[in-house]
């Protein structure tokens, strides 16, 4: 068996592996606040089939080393801002710059996400279109005509007849030391795992957090013409190392065609 | 009873059977981040007639692709730069960086990047990469990136994960330059080694018809000619 078909099986593997990350960025295209993925591959074990040698005396022949593959090495996030959508909807928040929205999940753990379309729950709390609650929690009062949040976080709203305004507190954003090893959570949802670091919490526009603007949703990151692009040049190389395999089957039939 | 031609014949069928194998790695590689290619190449020695088969390292330059991430980072230039293994201390032609959760530099399998003073400490909002290997975190120096290499190219094993050991001692490499926010691909030309695969094989196609041709003499041989 040549061993040079499990090199190229390896090659079509990561390849296909490539397409599944695209079509999984191509079909989030219109996700808010979905970042983008990238498949990286490296090299596998090598193999030394000859030490190295001097046949003679004289020269020395170099020690052969054989590889025997390619496998998977990370799937890398890549947090690049995506840019600003204008919704006109005064509860749609984006974030510029770093952070993350904190909202509890239902187990009551903390989790953490880009995509700022909130809605308001009966109580007036600020919930995720998932309906996980915005943390710390606001609540905004029956009674508010306008609620405007500002860039630096402040939420604050207009209440009663003469349309007082009152402040109901700042958003509080979460920051990673590697933001790249977060977990997808499904839903927009990211969680904390021991590659991202715990979380630093502060307010938003201040100490490297990015600000909040109303009436936005962050648009995804991806880029459709780039992710057309690797699809091209991932499909053409699934097809090199088919006909590697190809050729490596053809000279085992010669060789088997020897023996009659 | 041997026939020497065929001995030769199966010597070089193995030697196809090498570079076959070398030229799918390659290929598989393709789309691996800085992979540097391996070259077979046949020698003749005095005294064999089969050709036997020489490994080269190709360290060629791979083209540096922009991946907008802050922590990638691709070398231009002959060098590399040094993680810190379990194994000892090994290259690495760049890659996609990460911080540790303790703030360290590491690279993608969580071993340190070491710069001329040790491990970097990257802790901060914003990691800047000078051309150089010097390290900026909001501003402020935090250590210069070691940029090293061997003398010669034969002095390197691959060890896979993108990684090379030095079996000499390593020297400081000059004229290397650090490109943040991209990628070094691979040095493999999908085209040539599409072009290498039918050529190898064919030679291997007619070194196989000549072991038949020498058997079909050896046949004559010993089944016709002692017939009266």
């Amino acid at each position: 068996m040549n061993p040079g078909m499990r090199t190229s099986a390896s090659g079509m593997i990561a390849q296909q592996k490539m397409v599944d990350v695209i079509a999984n960025n191509l079909a989030n295209v219109n996700t808010t606040g979905f970042k983008r993925s990238r498949a990286a591959f490296e090299d596998v074990l090598y193999e030394t089939v000859q030490g190295p040698r001097s046949p003679n005396g004289e020269a020395t022949i170099n020690a052969m080393q054989i590889g025997h593959g390619v496998r998977l090495a990370a799937v890398t996030r890549i947090h690049g801002q995506g840019g600003p959508e204008m919704t006109g909807r005064p509860l749609d928040l984006a974030i510029e710059g770093e952070g993350f929205f904190q909202v509890e999940t239902g187990d009551g753990t903390i989790a953490y996400t880009r995509d700022g379309s909130f809605t308001l729950s009966e109580a007036g709390q600020l919930l995720t279109q998932g309906g996980y609650a915005l943390v710390p929690g606001i609540v905004i009062p029956p009674d508010a005509t306008v609620v405007t949040i500002a860039g630096n976080g402040m939420v604050s709203v207009s209440v009663g007849r003469d349309a007082q305004t009152v402040e109901l507190g700042r958003i509080e954003l979460a920051r990673f030391a590697n933001p790249t090893g977060l977990l997808s959570a499904g839903g927009n949802l990211y969680t904390e795992s021991s590659a991202s670091g715990a979380p630093m919490t502060g307010l938003a526009d201040e100490g490297g957090f990015g600000r909040v603007l109303q009436g936005a949703l962050e648009a995804s990151n991806v880029e459709v013409v780039q992710e057309m692009t690797d699809m091209i040049a991932a499909q053409r190389a699934y097809e090199i190392n088919a006909r590697a395999i190809r050729a490596a089957e053809d000279m085992m039939r010669s060789i088997d065609d020897l023996i009659r | 009873m041997t026939l020497p031609a065929i001995v030769t014949s199966a010597r070089t069928l193995g030697y196809y059977t090498r570079l076959q194998e070398v030229t799918a790695n390659n290929l598989a590689n393709v789309a691996s981040d800085a992979f540097k290619g391996d070259r077979i190449t046949a020698q003749s020695l005095a005294g064999e007639s089969a050709p036997t088969a020489v490994h080269t390292l190709d360290l060629r330059q791979g083209t540096l692709r922009d991946t907008t991430r802050p922590l990638d980072v691709g070398l231009s230039g002959e060098g590399f730069l040094v993680v810190r293994t379990p194994q000892g201390e090994r290259f690495i032609r760049g890659g996609s960086l990460e911080v540790s959760r303790d703030g360290f530099l590491i690279d993608r399998h969580g071993d340190l990047l070491l710069g001329e003073d040790g491990p970097l400490h990257v802790a901060g909002q914003e990691v800047v990469f000078e051309a150089d290997g010097t390290v900026l975190v909001d501003g402020a120096r935090a250590g210069r990136l070691r940029f090293e290499t061997v003398a010669d190219p034969s002095l390197l094993r691959k060890e896979g994960e993108g990684r090379f050991a030095a079996l000499a001692k390593t020297i400081g490499a000059s004229g290397l330059q650090l490109r943040q926010r991209a990628i070094e691909d691979a040095n493999v030309s999908p085209l040539l080694g599409t072009v290498d695969l039918i050529m190898i094989q064919r030679a291997y196609a007619a070194n196989t018809e000549a072991l038949r041709t020498m058997d079909g003499v050896l046949g004559t041989v010993t089944g016709d000619i002692g017939r009266v």
